[in-house]
C-alpha cells in the first residue's frame, strides 16, 4: 500500500506538527513572517499538485479516491488555503494570541477539506467532515475577548453539531438500507434493489439536509450572516471560500455516486432549494451595512447559485459548479483582504468606513469594487462566466414553463436584487464623501495580494478556457460509468 | 482591413487603460487622441467597405471557448457599418465637449470605455461577446451619472443607482433568452452558424415566441421602450452632457440593434408573432412620451421624453418586418444618434442643464452661433426635410404603412401624429429660450475650435439628409436577407383563413341548396 496518493494530505499535516513544536520551543512573536512563509510553501505545494497524476480506482479498502475531480478539488482547496494562511498573516497583529496556533488549526481544517475530495465511504466522510467542522468551531471564536466573535463560536457551535448528528443520523438509515458505507457499493445496491426505497430516501435527505450546514444553504443558513459578521475577518474568508467549497464537492461526489440511482429524486429538490436559498440570500443582503455580514448573505446566494449547478444533473452543470467555486475563491478572497485592510486603517467594517476611500487608496477602492462586481456577475470580471455556465447548465433542462425554466427565471431576478447592494459597495467607495481623506497605507503583502487577486479575477473573466477545460476534464470523471 | 476594425475597438479600451495609468493633466489630450484613432478606424472601414458584397466584412476571428460556440468573431455589415460610425463619431464629440472639473482620469476612462462596449456589441458577430460589451458599459454610466450627474430634482446617486438596476433588469431578461436560444439551437453563440442551424432546424413557434417575447423585454428596456422607458428622463436629467451624448446617441441604439441582430434573424416567427405588440407599444411610446414631452418645463427632461418618443419610431420600423421600414429603422439609429449627441451638446454649451426652459430667452441674439445650431437641429428633431432624420423618418412609415396589418396602420397614423407633437414641444421651446429679448444667465458661444464638432455633426445630418442613399444602399443590402426569412405576415396568413372558411361556408350552403 503505497502513500503516495495520500502526499499532500501528509505534507499539510506535518506543516501543522512542526508550526506547533516550533511554538512549543521557542515562542513566535505576531506571526506575520511565519502565516507568509506558510502560505508560500502551500502555493508550493499547490505548484508541486500539478505534476501529480490521477490515479486509476477506489484506494484503501475503497476508502479514497484520487480521480480527477479529488484533484481539481485538492488544488482548489490548497489555493483557498494559501489565500487564507495570507490573509491571516496579514490580520495577525490584531490577535492578542494563540498566533501560531490559529495556523495549526487551518492546515487542519485544510487536510479535512483535502480528504473530502477523495471520499468514497461514509466513514470517511464522516471524519473528515467533523475535522473541518471542529476546527472551525475553534476559529471562529478566536478573538475569544471581544464577544460577537464568541456569539458566532457558539451559533456555529450549536447548529454545526446538529447538522453532524443530522448527517450521522442519515448515513446510519442509508447503511440500514444498503447494508454498506462504501459509496460505490451504495450506488450497486441501488441498482440492484431496482430504486431507492422509502428508507434510503429518508437517509438521503438527513445528510443532505447536514451538509446544507456547510454549503449555508436552506434550511442549514441561519448561522451565516452572524457567524461572518461575528468570526475574525480570515475565518470567515476561509469558510465562506474553503469550507463552502468542501460542502459542494462533498455534495456532488455523492449525488453522482451514492445517490446517483435518485437523482430523479434530488433534481427537483435541489432545484427547488437553490431557489429558496438565493432568494433568501439576495433579499436579506439588500438593507446590510456591515460589510463582513453583507457578505455572509451573499454567500447565502451565492450557494444558491452553485446549488444551480448541482441540480441540473449534467456535465456543463458540474463544470460551471467548479469553475465557479475557482472564480469564487479568488473573488471573495479579494474582498476580505480589502476588508482586512480596511479594518486596520479605520478600526470598522462598515458600509460608512468605505466612504471616499477611492481618494485614500485608489487600490483599496478597486479591489473591493471589483471583487463586488465580480460576485455580482458583470463582465468582464469571473464572475459573470461562472453565472453564464451555471445558467447554460441549467437551460439544459429548461422547456416551456416547466419548473427549471421557473427557477432560472427567480435566479434572474435574483441577480437583480443583488444588483442593489453589490453597487451600493460601489456607491459608498466612488460617490459617496468620506469624513475623511487621510492615505490608507498598505503593507507590500497586502498590496501584492490585491493585485494577483484582481488580475486572477480579469484573467479568469476574459480568458475562461484553461479553468474551464480543467473543470470539464474534472467533471467528466463523474460521468455516469 | 481588418487592423483598422481592430483599432477602432482596442484603441478606446486601451485608451481607457492609458488614461488611468497616466497623470491627471494628460488624460484629456489622451483620451482625444484614443477617440481621434477610434474615428479615423471607423471610417477608414467606411471607405473599405464593399457596398455590393453581401455578408459581413473584414472578419477576425479568434477561438476563445470552443466548447460552448464561443469566439471573438468581429465583422462589419451594412447595419453595423453606418452605427460603428455613429459610435466613433458621437465617441470623440463626446470627449470633446466641455467637461467637469473633478477626477479627470476617472472621467475620461469611463467615457472611452463606453465608447469601447459599443464598438465591440456593434461589431461582435457573436452573441456572447454583443452581451459582454454591452455589459461592459454599466459601471461606466454609474460612474458618469453618480459622480458628475446634476442634482437638481432627484439626488444623482440615486439616479445612478436607478440607471444600474433597470439596465441590469434588461440584461438579465435579455441573457435568458439567448441562453435559452442557446439551448435549443445546437448549444451554440456564434450567429452565423446560429443562423444556418435555425435554417435546417426551424425552432419549434412556441419557444420562438417566448424567447423574442422575453428578448423585446430586455432589449425593449435598453430602447426605453413604453412602460419601460421610465429609467431614461432620470438618467438623461442627471447625466453630464458627454455621457448623454453617449447615452442618448449610441447606447441606446443597443437595444434595437439587439432586436435585429438576433431577434429578427434567428426567430422569425417570433417576430411576426409579436410585430402588431411592438407596434402598439411603440405608438404608445410615440404619443405618451410625446405628450408628457409637452408638459416639460425642464431642458433636460424634455430632450428625454423626446428620445423616448423617437424610440417608438425605431421600434415601429422594425415592427413593420420588411426592408424599408427596418432598414428606415437602422437609419433612423444612425441619424437620430447624431442629432440627439448635437442637442446634448449644444445644451451642454448653453448650460442647460437643471434650468427650466423659461429661464433662457433670447440665446439667438446673444450666440449667434449657438443659436443657429441649435435652430437646425430642433427643425430636423421637428422632422424637416433636408435632414437625415427625415429620410429615416419617411422610410418607417412607409414600410410600417406597406406592413398590412391594421396594428401597424393604427401606429403609423400616431407615428404621423407623434410629428406634430414633436414639432409642437421643440418649436415652443426654441421660441422660448433663443428668440425674443434675451434674459437669464449669460450664453457666449464657444471659441472657434470648439464650434468644430457641433459644425460637423450638422454637416453629417445634412449630407445624409440629401444623400440618403449613401447609407440606405448598403443598409438594405444587409437587412434584405434578414427580412426574407420571415414569412407572410399575420394579416396575410389571417386574410387567407377567412377566405378559405368563406369557400368552406360557401360550398357548404351551396351542398345545403341542392
Amino acid at each position: 500500500m503505497s502513500l503516495y496518493p495520500l502526499q499532500l494530505e501528509i505534507a499539510l499535516a506535518v506543516m501543522a506538527l512542526l508550526v506547533l513544536i516550533r511554538e512549543a520551543l521557542r515562542p513566535v512573536g505576531n506571526g506575520r513572517a511565519l502565516g507568509l512563509g506558510l502560505a508560500a510553501l502551500v502555493l508550493g505545494l499547490l505548484a508541486y499538485s500539478f505534476t501529480m497524476d490521477p490515479v486509476e480506482g477506489a484506494l484503501y479498502s475503497g476508502m479514497y479516491r484520487l480521480d480527477g475531480f479529488a484533484l481539481f478539488s485538492k488544488r482548489l482547496f490548497l489555493l483557498a488555503l494559501a489565500l487564507a494562511l495570507a490573509l491571516a498573516a496579514e490580520f495577525a497583529p490584531r490577535l492578542d494570541g494563540g498566533w501560531s496556533e490559529q495556523y495549526v488549526i487551518t492546515l487542519l481544517a485544510a487536510v479535512g477539506m483535502l480528504l473530502i475530495g477523495s471520499v468514497n465511504d461514509f466513514a470517511l466522510l464522516f471524519v473528515a467532515l467533523e475535522l473541518v467542522t471542529i476546527s472551525f468551531y475553534v476559529l471562529t471564536s478566536y478573538l475569544r475577548r471581544q464577544l460577537p466573535s464568541l456569539e458566532a463560536g457558539t451559533k456555529y457551535l450549536i447548529i454545526g453539531a446538529l447538522s453532524g448528528s443530522l448527517t450521522m443520523y442519515g448515513i446510519a438509515y442509508l447503511f440500514g438500507a444498503t447494508g454498506t458505507t462504501n459509496l460505490d457499493q451504495v450506488a450497486l445496491a441501488l441498482r440492484n434493489q431496482g430504486g431507492a426505497g422509502g428508507i434510503f430516501l429518508f437517509g438521503m435527505v438527513l445528510v443532505l439536509a447536514g451538509l446544507s450546514f456547510k454549503l449555508a444553504a436552506f434550511p442549514g443558513q441561519m448561522w451565516a450572516p452572524d457567524v461572518y459578521q461575528g468570526a475574525p475577518a480570515p475565518v470567515t474568508a476561509f469558510l465562506a471560500v474553503g469550507s463552502k467549497a468542501a460542502g459542494f464537492v462533498l455534495l456532488v461526489r455523492l449525488l453522482y455516486t451514492g445517490f446517483l440511482g435518485a437523482h430523479h429524486i434530488w433534481g427537483p429538490l435541489l432545484l427547488w432549494l437553490a431557489a429558496i436559498t438565493l432568494l433568501y440570500g439576495n433579499l436579506g443582503a439588500l438593507y446590510q451595512h456591515n460589510l463582513k455580514r453583507l457578505l455572509g448573505y451573499s454567500s447565502i446566494a451565492h450557494a444558491g447559485y452553485l446549488l444551480l449547478g448541482a441540480a441540473a444533473f449534467n456535465i456543463i452543470g458540474v463544470s460551471a459548479l467548479l469553475f465557479y467555486l475557482v472564480q469564487y475563491a479568488c473573488t471573495v478572497m479579494c474582498a476580505f483582504l480589502a476588508i482586512v485592510a480596511l479594518g486596520r486603517a479605520t478600526g470598522s467594517e462598515d458600509l460608512d468606513a468605505c466612504a471616499g476611500l477611492h481618494r485614500r487608496s485608489p487600490l483599496l477602492a478597486a479591489a473591493l469594487v471589483i471583487s463586488m462586481l465580480s460576485l455580482a456577475g458583470l463582465p468582464p470580471l469571473s464572475g459573470f462566466f461562472g453565472k453564464l455556465l451555471l445558467l447554460l447548465g441549467l437551460f439544459e433542462k429548461v422547456e416551456l414553463w416547466n419548473s427549471y425554466m421557473i427557477v432560472a427565471i427567480l435566479a434572474s431576478a435574483g441577480v437583480v436584487a443583488s444588483f442593489y447592494y453589490y453597487f451600493g459597495v460601489a456607491r459608498a467607495v466612488y460617490l459617496d464623501q468620506g469624513h475623511s481623506a487621510e492615505p490608507i497605507a498598505l503593507t507590500g503583502a497586502t498590496r501584492l495580494g490585491l493585485v494577483l487577486c484582481i488580475g486572477a479575477i480579469l484573467f479568469l473573466g476574459i480568458y475562461q478556457r484553461p479553468l474551464f477545460d480543467a473543470a470539464v476534464n474534472a467533471a467528466l470523471v463523474l460521468a455516469p460509468r | 482591413m481588418e487592423n483598422w476594425l481592430l483599432l477602432a475597438l482596442l484603441a478606446p479600451l486601451l485608451g481607457a487603460v492609458a488614461v488611468w495609468a497616466a497623470g491627471e493633466g494628460m488624460a484629456r489630450k489622451l483620451a482625444a487622441l484614443a477617440a481621434a484613432l477610434s474615428l479615423a478606424a471607423a471610417l477608414a472601414l467606411w471607405g473599405g467597405f464593399d457596398p455590393q458584397a453581401s455578408g459581413p466584412q473584414f472578419r477576425i476571428f479568434v477561438e476563445w471557448v470552443p466548447q460552448l460556440g464561443i469566439d471573438l468573431s468581429l465583422g462589419v455589415d451594412g447595419i453595423s457599418l453606418p452605427l460603428i460610425a455613429l459610435t466613433g463619431l458621437v465617441g470623440l464629440a463626446a470627449v470633446l465637449a466641455p467637461a467637469p472639473e473633478a477626477r479627470p482620469k476617472t472621467y475620461y476612462s469611463s467615457l472611452l470605455l463606453l465608447l469601447g462596449a459599443a464598438m465591440g456589441a456593434f461589431a461582435s458577430l457573436n452573441i456572447f461577446f454583443f452581451y459582454f460589451f454591452c455589459e461592459l458599459a454599466t459601471l461606466p454610466k454609474f460612474l458618469l451619472v453618480g459622480i458628475w450627474g446634476s442634482d437638481r430634482g432627484r439626488s444623482r446617486k440615486e439616479a445612478a443607482m436607478h440607471l444600474t438596476l433597470y439596465i441590469t433588469a434588461g440584461a438579465m431578461a435579455a441573457l435568458v433568452g439567448l441562453v435559452y436560444l442557446f439551448a435549443v439551437t445546437g448549444e451554440n453563440f456564434d450567429l452565423a452558424r446560429l443562423q444556418a442551424y435555425s435554417g435546417a432546424h426551424p425552432l419549434p413557434e412556441a419557444i420562438q415566441i417566448w424567447i423574442f417575447g422575453i428578448l423585446m423585454l430586455g432589449f425593449g428596456v435598453w430602447a426605453s421602450m413604453w412602460p419601460f422607458h421610465t429609467w431614461a428622463p432620470v438618467a438623461y436629467g442627471a447625466a453630464p452632457t458627454a455621457a448623454n451624448m453617449l447615452f442618448a446617441g449610441v447606447l441606446k441604439n443597443l437595444g434595437a440593434y439587439g432586436l435585429i441582430r438576433i431577434g429578427l434573424t434567428l426567430l422569425p416567427l417570433g417576430a411576426r408573432y409579436w410585430a402588431d405588440c411592438l407596434a402598439i407599444l411603440a405608438a404608445i411610446n410615440i404619443l405618451y412620451a410625446g405628450w408628457v414631452a409637452l408638459r416639460q418645463q425642464d431642458w433636460h427632461q424634455l430632450i428625454a421624453y423626446s428620445t423616448v418618443s423617437h424610440a417608438g419610431y425605431l421600434l415601429l420600423g422594425i415592427a413593420a418586418l420588411n426592408v424599408v421600414g427596418v432598414s428606415g429603422a437602422v437609419l433612423m439609429m444612425f441619424a437620430h444618434g447624431v442629432l440627439i449627441a448635437l442637442i446634448f451638446a449644444l445644451l451642454g454649451a448653453v448650460g442647460a442643464q437643471g434650468k427650466r426652459i423659461g429661464d433662457f430667452g433670447g440665446i439667438a441674439r446673444v450666440a449667434p452661433f449657438l443659436g443657429v445650431c441649435t435652430g437646425m437641429a430642433f427643425m430636423a428633431a421637428s422632422g424637416m426635410a433636408g435632414f437625415a432624420n427625415f429620410a429615416s423618418e419617411v422610410m418607417v412609415f412607409i414600410g410600417s404603412w406597406q406592413a398590412q396589418s391594421t396594428a401597424l396602420r393604427f401606429g403609423t397614423v400616431a407615428a404621423v401624429w407623434g410629428l406634430v407633437l414633436g414639432a409642437t414641444y421643440m418649436l415652443r421651446a426654441l421660441r422660448t429660450g433663443f428668440y425674443g429679448e434675451p434674459s437669464g444667465p449669460a450664453v457666449a458661444d464657444p471659441p472657434m475650435p470648439a464650434r468644430v464638432p457641433y459644425a460637423v455633426l450638422l454637416a453629417v445630418l445634412l449630407l445624409f439628409g440629401f444623400f440618403p442613399g449613401l447609407l440606405t444602399g448598403p443598409i438594405q443590402r444587409a437587412v434584405a436577407p434578414i427580412c426574407q426569412l420571415i414569412p407572410a405576415k399575420m394579416a396575410a396568413a389571417e386574410g387567407a383563413a377567412p377566405r378559405k372558411d368563406h369557400h368552406q361556408i360557401a360550398a357548404h350552403a351551396a351542398q345545403a341548396n341542392e
